[in-house]
């Protein structure tokens, strides 16, 4: 049952990304002749990122991919070797921190706009 | 042919891995970089500057590539597991998470190439 609510939620976080990441490239590479030139700097992007809106929706997306992400890594792992419940725990766990500890530092990036 | 199949869909597999563990590696890049946004414009923007050469202009190139295969062949993997195409699944993935995806990669990568060089 576990196992088949975490392939669900694999497949919908991927079609959540799949969104979230069509919107990113065009707000942020392609939207205007400045942002696709690559010409991006603090001055372009700061009203954006200083606005509540965007800061949430940047933080769920970077929660969202990480999600997704680091749930792959684990299915890699315990599709690869031939571990029991406690080493699956374990790596789990890990796994989970160093979600927590990435979702602070990305978060933490709009401290102090 | 049944071999052929099965070898198709574990190289699909294989290469959505590598790719997934290439773009976590790159979110990990890109969540460093955006901190520097707490230290003020000037860090952010000296961060910035290192990803305007040519190198950088390609492996960014090499990035959106990466995503487009990743999410093209993810769709395909599900429609797969859901039961959908699964006979056809071989040229799926030629067809469709390679051969759309080149189709969007050009329609991306094009406008921004382009751009670059008018600037430079």
């Amino acid at each position: 049952m576990r196992n088949v609510l975490s392939w669900y939620f694999q497949r919908i976080t991927g079609a959540l990304l799949l969104i979230l990441l069509a919107a990113h490239f065009w707000v942020e590479h392609f939207m205007s002749a400045e942002l696709r030139r690559g010409d991006l700097s603090y001055q372009a992007i700061h009203s954006r990122i200083a606005n509540p809106t965007w800061q949430f929706i940047d933080i769920a997306f970077l929660l969202v991919a990480l999600w997704h992400g680091l749930n792959g890594v684990r299915n890699i792992i315990l599709d690869y070797s031939r571990i029991g419940r406690r080493a699956t725990q374990a790596i789990s766990g890990v796994l989970v921190v160093a979600g927590v500890v990435w979702a602070w530092w990305g978060i933490e990036a709009f401290r102090n706009l | 042919m049944k071999y052929l199949r099965q070898f198709s869909g574990q190289t699909a597999q294989v290469v959505q891995r590598v790719s997934g563990v290439l773009l976590l590696v790159y979110l990990f890049l890109h969540v460093r970089t955006i901190h520097e946004l707490s230290r003020g414009p000037e860090a952010f923007d000296a961060a910035l500057l290192t990803f305007r050469n040519p190198l950088f202009k390609t492996l960014e190139l090499g990035l959106f590539a990466t995503v487009i295969l990743h999410a093209l062949n993810g769709i395909r993997i599900t429609l797969i597991d859901l039961g959908i195409g699964q006979e056809r699944q071989r040229r799926l993935f030629w067809v469709y998470s390679v051969g759309i995806g080149a189709v969007i990669f050009l329609a991306g990568a094009i406008p921004l190439v382009l751009a670059a060089m008018q600037r430079s």
